[in-house]
């Protein structure tokens, strides 16, 4: 994992060796084996062990359905009399209705109780993220094949002169809950977060949201989940994790950079919305 | 039950009337089966390339390349692989396995079991077929046009889907294809439904049809209900794309609203795995009782939970969409409809599985593939309750994991499924056995690799691929799964190399096979029982009158008065039969 220990340099000098590395390194460092995406949020790991419980379930299950099918098919051969049952009387019923009625409540009730509490209080619970105090906003727009984001700058107002805008390329704090509003002009998109566990549709004429906390420094992919045309295996954006002071710098830099090259007749830059407080437009 | 009086009409003399524009339910279930065999071959070819590309990104594709790709000089372009996986998802669902499952067992089937002589209304029939026929063939033109066939994905999203994604004719003739198909199939699912409900044999009860028949009957009534919004979606989007106007364009070009096509797709879409899965439950419970030579374990319950299934079907929908930006309030909803779709389907599970305990199984190749059938469908099956949840569904959604799933379900189960049915039917069908060797090592050759193929998808999703990447590759968490993805594509090479055995078992026993005895199986339904093989042009000379239920295996009273382990639905029993089963004893409505 490559990890920015800048040194305390001026934060121009912070930006040119930010730029610099990118280049040195244009990507992430690569994952191993076919385990889930490195986890590096603050609350995947919820997710993740929703996912392995079940699948620790549903492993039970099919050894239990393979098992109950093997032995049948080895000692139930033709030798084998059949023995004549209907399986209709009350007592029969029981073993089919007992084993759904377990797998109900044991599997799907573990599940719906598990995904509801965490939906409810964290992944859906955009206010809760909204009234931190650090909280970053980021606006995305999406559109064929690349990513727009957008930060307030220092007015805290979005398409305003001192916005800064970047492609492909989205920068955040680490440690703090970021929201993003999501927006799309041509067609579908889908802003994937592979090591956030974050996916989220980007429809044009909508907004939608997601909100994340990274728990470590260092460059992770952006990747487009909704098929959106020839070159949609190419939308692929990077996400860097800061330390906050460094975060606050480049913000500000760069801030003061867009202020300066903002200019009123270049229309197709000023693509920002309103921060919506509530729900989706 | 019958107030419906079926005439014996004289089969038709002429060719034509008698092969091509036939009104004959048995002929039209042939046809039905070439035309969705021909489609299978042109949705697995597809696939092929897919897969090539995944294994050997931007590498010439050895033969079809030459053949199909001629202007990139054999390679698959960014621009050719939407169109690879829209039309090999498009043309498995709606032209390879729907005539196969629905079409031609459909409808060879049903009249033939209910102690039938044809459908209730075979022009309808016949006017079912040639509307599907011309479907397919808007499918065929779709691809050789200018700009190349569909390539919005066989979900068809928009605005991807309208002109501004898509501009080409093609995609505007696959829409309409999917319309004209809907047309069809609203014909003989109307003909399905009217056919059980009023065709029936005297005697033939509802608790004593064969599972089969209840499978289809009720993907019928889906295809009733669900059909239509598709139709009206499509319809839309065409008009869309035609005349202008902007129901689902929205963003800088429109105000419309892309999502009020997702609801009228999935309203459809999720039935429609029913709809594909519903006559492969019936077939499997059917295949496993007869070759277990034992009673379907307790048919009601089969019978209740397949309605259960039914009923919710069109209810859990939106667990397609969670990651849309859905009301939370509704993702619940749906998220509970959802997971209790487990309640009957582990009924089902329970009831195949106690069918073959203790029985006296004879491993006859069409059990072979049932057996595999609950094999593959119990691996979707399980996988499916994580994108039933909502929290799961967000990690997984629109990766290799869903397609991984839903090929399991849609694709593995109806195609063990579709294979056990043919190599059960086929000597009813054309008077002639398939070659039971070579149907075995089909059956092995076809269950291995599809379980390793589409095993090897699920653990990409989990890995975090993204379906429908030209090149998967480009992502840097990716770039470890290469060598995943080409032993997958591998295991799917030889799936397919395996399907070449069955072409030539196919082909060769239709001519040559060892001639098919009445009722080769030794089982009680109608159709092997009462009718000849192949059937005569109207089925029955006298209608059979149905006694008791379909699997009335190793009984002791019939065994002791005949002597065997089996009886017609629609055989007496000399001695005073004392049947102590529920189903047996259920009376005609």
């Amino acid at each position: 994992m490559l990890r920015h220990r800048l040194p305390a340099l001026t934060a121009l000098g912070a930006l040119l060796i930010l730029t610099l590395t990118r280049l040195g390194h244009a990507a992430p460092s690569p994952e191993h084996g076919w385990a889930m995406p490195h986890d590096a949020s603050v609350h995947g790991h919820r997710l993740d062990w929703l996912l392995h419980i079940t699948f620790i379930f549903i492993g039970i299950l099919f050894v239990i359905m393979c098992g109950w099918m093997l032995i049948a098919c080895v000692r139930h051969g033709r030798k084998h009399t059949a023995k004549y049952d209907h399986g209709d009387k009350r007592r029969s019923m029981l073993a089919p209705l007992g084993m759904a009625a377990i797998v109900f409540v044991v599997v799907d009730g573990n599940l719906f109780f598990h995904s509801t509490k965490d939906m409810h209080s964290i992944f859906w619970n955009y206010a809760r993220a909204e009234s931190a105090p650090n909280a970053v906003r980021i606006e995305v727009n999406a559109h064929q094949w690349a990513w727009d984001a957008r930060y307030a700058g220092p007015d805290g107002k979005f398409n305003t002169q001192d916005d800064v805008v970047t492609l492909n390329d989205i920068r955040i704090p680490v440690g703090a809950p970021v929201i993003f509003q999501l927006g799309a002009v041509d067609v579908l998109h889908s802003f994937y977060l592979p090591n956030f566990r974050v996916k989220m549709d980007v429809v044009p004429g909508n907004i939608t949201r997601a909100w994340l906390q990274a728990r470590e420094l260092g460059e992770f992919e952006i990747g487009c989940a909704q098929h959106c045309g020839t070159n949609h295996y190419k939308m692929r954006g990077l996400l860097t994790v800061l330390p906050p002071d460094d975060y606050a710098r480049w913000l500000a830099d760069a801030s003061h950079d867009a202020a300066q090259r903002w200019r009123a007749e270049d229309t197709a830059a000023h693509w920002g919305w309103p921060w919506e407080k509530g729900a989706r437009k | 039950m019958s107030g419906h009086e079926q005439a014996i009409h004289p089969a038709p003399t002429s060719f034509i009337r008698r092969y091509i524009f036939s009104t004959d339910h048995k002929v039209i279930a042939k046809q039905f089966l070439w035309a969705g065999l021909l489609f299978l071959a042109i949705g697995g070819t597809l696939a092929m390339m897919i897969r090539w590309q995944w294994a050997f990104p931007g590498a010439r594709v050895p033969v079809l390349g030459a053949l199909f790709l001629r202007g990139s000089g054999g390679a698959v372009t960014p621009a050719v692989y939407p169109q690879l996986f829209t039309n090999h998802g498009l043309i498995m669902i709606f032209f390879a396995i729907t005539p196969l499952l629905i079409g031609a067992f459909g409808n060879f089937c049903i009249p033939l079991a209910i102690g039938a002589r044809d459908m209730a209304f075979p022009l309808l029939n016949l006017l079912s077929f040639w509307t599907f026929v011309l479907s397919q063939l808007m499918v065929i033109a779709s691809l050789l046009t200018k700009l190349g066939g569909a390539a919005a994905g066989w979900t068809t999203y928009p605005p991807l889907s309208t002109n501004i994604g898509t501009p080409g004719l093609g995609q505007t003739l696959m829409i309409a294809a999917l319309f004209v198909t809907g047309v069809a199939t609203i014909m003989g699912s109307i003909n399905y439904v009217v056919t059980v409900i009023r065709l029936r044999a005297p005697g033939m009860g509802w608790m004593r049809l064969p599972l089969t028949i209840w499978g289809l009957w009720l993907t019928a009534i889906l295809n009733i209900l669900f059909v239509p919004v598709l139709g009206a979606g499509g319809l839309m989007l065409l008009i869309d794309r035609v005349l202008g106007t902007q129901f689902f364009i929205a963003g800088a070009q429109g105000q419309g609203d892309p999502i009020l096509f997702q609801h009228l797709f999935w309203i459809f879409g999720h039935p429609e795995v029913y709809i594909l899965i519903l006559p492969a439950w019936g077939i499997v419970s059917d295949l496993l009782s007869y070759f277990a030579r034992k009673p379907a374990y307790w048919y009601r319950g089969t019978v209740i939970a397949m309605i259960a299934v039914t009923t919710v079907s069109g209810l859990v929908y939106g667990h397609h969409m969670y990651v849309t930006g859905m009301s939370p309030l509704l993702g619940l909803g749906f998220e509970a409809l959802t997971l209790a779709i487990s309640f009957p389907a582990v009924i089902l599970f329970a009831n195949w599985l106690s069918t073959i305990w203790r029985g006296s199984l004879r491993f006859t190749v069409p059990m072979l593939f049932a057996l595999g059938t609950v094999f593959v469908f119990g691996l979707g099956g399980l996988t499916g309750l994580l994108l039933g949840t909502i929290s799961t569904d967000v990690v997984l959604h629109d990766t290799m994991y869903v397609v991984g799933h839903f090929h399991f379900t849609m694709a593995a189960a109806t195609f063990l499924a579709s294979f056990g049915a043919l190599y059960f039917w086929f000597p009813k069908m054309f008077g002639r056995k398939l070659d039971e060797r070579l149907g075995k090592i089909h059956f092995w050759g076809s269950v291995v690799f599809i379980t390793l193929t589409f095993g090897g998808m699920l653990i990409a999703g989990y890995a975090g691929q993204q379906r429908r990447l030209f090149d998967p590759f480009q992502y840097r968490f990716l770039a470890r799964l290469a060598w995943l993805n080409r032993a997958t594509s591998v295991s799917a090479f030889i799936l397919g190399a395996f399907q070449v055995v069955f072409v030539w078992n196919f082909l060769r026993s239709m001519f040559a096979g060892e001639k098919a005895t009445q009722n080769p199986w030794e089982v009680g339904t109608l159709e092997w029982t009462h009718a000849a093989t192949p059937p005569l042009h109207h089925n029955y000379d006298v209608i059979p009158t149905v006694v008791r239920g379909p699997h009335e295996f190793s009984n002791p009273a019939v065994k002791a008065a005949l002597g065997r382990d089996w009886i017609g639905q629609a055989e007496e029993l000399a001695t005073s039969e004392q049947s102590p089963t529920g189903t047996s004893h259920s009376h005609a409505s």
